[in-house]
């Protein structure tokens, strides 16, 4: 039964293309207006900061630790682990104190609420706007052929179910356009504003312990860094390379 | 596509059984990788699209043109992979299957359209 539908014209000028052109414009707007309200309370805490710089700092200790000589190398990474005042030891009750502030300092929360709401009410609106609108009949079809358990999930506003499964219902479009937009976004928006929302949410959902347990963490592998001397034989070579140089 | 040359440069000097990356160079170089692929993958699903193929044979369309992409990279660097990037593994596989959504959403839009 496998028949040929043949997709009207109306249908592809009024569902397909509107639904793209309709998405693309909120991204970009989403994009604008993300930008506007992040500038407007950008007032960095000097701690976070302060703390941010100095994991950078032993971060760089660790890449390059191979080309500095074993006693500098064990001398800073003393510095930074020191237990009285190695920079990143944080004693147990301070860490845990750091991340209940986070959450509960009125201007980060909000911030970050902001951000959340700002990624996830136009796609809401979009999604019922789209399900209102254009459900119940065949938008669009796909051009491979996709096993019988998707069409439940593809084929959400069609009752028929002798229909082919690449013909798939608006829904499925407008998650299709959802993905497939986010290669274009970071295209024509430059860099990574490419209204990448699950990563985004993810990022969001883990910021509030970073910082903490981040400095743990660095501490730890620095501890554990093995530390291996890359340049032993440094005055041979340098005496090789000029000797070729000069003769 | 973008400069690969000028920023492009990672490697340190003389050391040359040490490699030193240069991180902002090769994040930079990353990133030209990230966008030749989406680009070329949105050109190839419209191509894909255009052309009527159906199943296996646009994926095998899809790899093709990320292939074609790598080479063109590779091509862009002179070959000379080893004072741009972390190895072949990089310029080759990285971002291959990132481009895959992008490829079926403007494949699907010729194929309905036409």
């Amino acid at each position: 039964m496998a028949e040929d539908l043949v997709l009207d014209t109306a249908i592809r000028d009024w569902v397909l293309i509107p639904l793209s052109v309709v998405m693309v414009l909120i991204g970009i707007l989403r994009y604008f207006v993300s930008k506007l309200m992040r500038s407007s309370n950008q007032v960095p805490d000097p701690k976070m900061v302060k703390e941010g710089q100095v994991i950078i700092r032993a971060r760089n200790l660790r890449a390059a630790a191979n080309y500095i000589p074993a006693k500098s190398f064990r001398a800073r990474r003393v510095y930074f682990s020191n237990e009285e005042n190695g920079l990143l030891y944080v004693p147990k009750g301070q860490a845990q104190n750091a991340q209940a502030q986070m959450f509960s300092d009125p201007n980060m929360a909000m911030d970050m609420m902001k951000k959340n709401l700002s990624m996830i009410i136009p796609q809401t609106l979009t999604f019922a706007w789209v399900n209102f609108f254009f459900s119940g009949f065949v938008a669009a079809k796909i051009p491979f052929p996709l096993t019988q358990r998707f069409r439940s999930m593809l084929q959400n506003g069609i009752d028929l179910s002798t229909v082919d499964v690449s013909y798939v219902s608006s829904r499925s479009w407008y998650f299709l356009n959802l993905f497939g937009l986010r290669g274009l976004f970071s295209l024509i928006l430059g860099e990574e504003n490419a209204t990448d929302d699950t990563q985004r949410m993810m990022q969001m959902s883990g910021f509030g312990f970073d910082p903490t347990k981040s400095l743990g963490a660095e501490k730890d592998s620095l501890d554990i860094f093995q530390h291996e001397w890359a340049l032993p034989k440094f005055e041979q070579r340098a005496e090789a390379v000029l000797k070729k140089l000069v003769s | 596509m973008a400069n690969l040359g000028a920023p492009g440069k990672t490697d340190s000097d003389i050391t040359d059984e040490l490699p030193t990356f240069n991180v902002e160079n090769m994040q930079n170089n990353a990133k030209i990788i990230y966008y030749s692929r989406t680009f070329m993958s949105i050109i190839g699903g419209v191509i894909a699209g255009i052309l009527g193929f159906t199943g296996l044979t646009g994926f095998i369309l899809y790899f093709l043109v990320m292939a074609i992409t790598s080479v063109g990279l590779a091509a862009k660097a002179g070959f000379s992979v080893h004072s741009y990037f972390d190895g072949w593994n990089r310029i080759i596989l990285d971002g291959f299957l990132g481009g895959l959504l992008s490829f079926v959403l403007f494949w699907t839009y010729p194929y309905d359209v036409s």
